[in-house]
């Protein structure tokens, strides 16, 4: 079988998870399930930099320490996303998109 | 009553996420690696199936870090435990409450989550299946040049060529996330402008 040392079964398995990621920011309405679904975004492509690094030669290092800094960009994106949010459920008291539509009245 | 539906959710768990691991390990004839491989994709897949789907949000969240989780140990076994530790701390520890205290501070009652989809659900799967397989194919169609089998790099390696060679993007990094702790703490504590 050899799935674990296949550099396709990860690049395929982080594919899947962006695209649930991305199933996730488009379909629901809440919007912080909107931002976990970013997340889990990230993570897939996370994923298959890490993937590239532990099986491409000429990425040896580089794989892992482009990861780390996407984790902390991640981590930049959290914080001031979840302020927004939390900003606007201050001004609307609703955490649901749909309704956020004071720029299109 | 109550403890043994529980008893049987979590059964019924364990069966879906050991299953296709057993079916690699026994029938396809894989190795320990592949078999935890086959387990932690699996578990990982369904929990973000159960982040995008599940009507209770907090539960969201708390999938969210089974996925997380379940990532940190697919890195540990393509070879990059440091990545798998930052993940644990990182996303985990931080980003993890990070969002349950948001969910915390944003679900009132008074805006129940009945309609947990928009309108446009329905392409919204279609659009996401089409991505991937079309990434799928994609993958399966191009030669990488990869080795014949993952490489572990030791840490000590790994920390010489980010104090080297990434010192400048480490430190942009940490400007970066000083401007979004202060970005993150005015935009969240502002109070209603006077007059």
């Amino acid at each position: 079988m050899g799935l674990a040392n296949s550099l396709d079964s990860y690049l395929i398995l982080a594919s899947a998870l962006f695209g649930i990621g991305t199933f996730g920011f488009l379909a629901r309405r809440n919007a912080i399930s909107m931002l976990m679904s970013i997340e889990l975004m990230l993570n897939g492509v996370n994923l298959a930099i890490v993937a590239f690094g532990s099986f491409i030669p000429d990425l040896m290092a580089d794989g892992s320490i482009i990861a780390l800094m996407v984790i902390a960009v991640a981590a930049a994106e959290a914080t001031v996303g979840l302020a927004i949010i939390i900003a606007i459920y201050r001004n609307r008291q609703t955490p649901l998109v749909d309704e956020y539509d004071a720029m299109r009245r | 009553m109550r403890a043994w539906l529980y008893l049987i959710t979590a059964a019924v768990a364990g069966a879906v996420v050991t299953t296709p691991a057993l079916l690699v390990f026994v029938l396809g004839g894989g190795s320990v690696d592949d078999a935890l491989f086959v387990a932690l994709a699996t578990l990982m897949l369904v929990s973000a199936l159960l982040v995008v789907t599940m009507r209770d949000i907090i539960r969201c969240g708390l999938a969210m870090i089974v996925a997380f989780l379940a990532l940190a140990g697919i890195y540990v076994i393509v070879g990059a435990p440091l990545v798998a530790a930052t993940q644990v701390i990182v996303y985990i520890g931080a980003i993890s409450v990070l969002i349950l205290f948001a969910i915390m501070l944003t679900q009132s009652k008074a805006a129940p989550a009945r309609l947990v989809f928009q309108t446009q659900a329905a392409p919204a799967a279609v659009a996401a299946v089409i991505l991937v397989v079309l990434v799928a194919l994609a993958v399966g169609a191009t030669d990488w040049g990869e080795t014949a089998t993952r490489v572990r790099l030791a840490t000590d390696t790994l920390a010489r060529v980010l104090f080297d060679d990434y010192v400048l993007p480490f430190e942009v990094v940490s400007v970066l996330l000083l401007a979004a702790v202060i970005g993150g703490v005015f935009i969240a504590k502002r109070e209603k402008e006077p007059g």
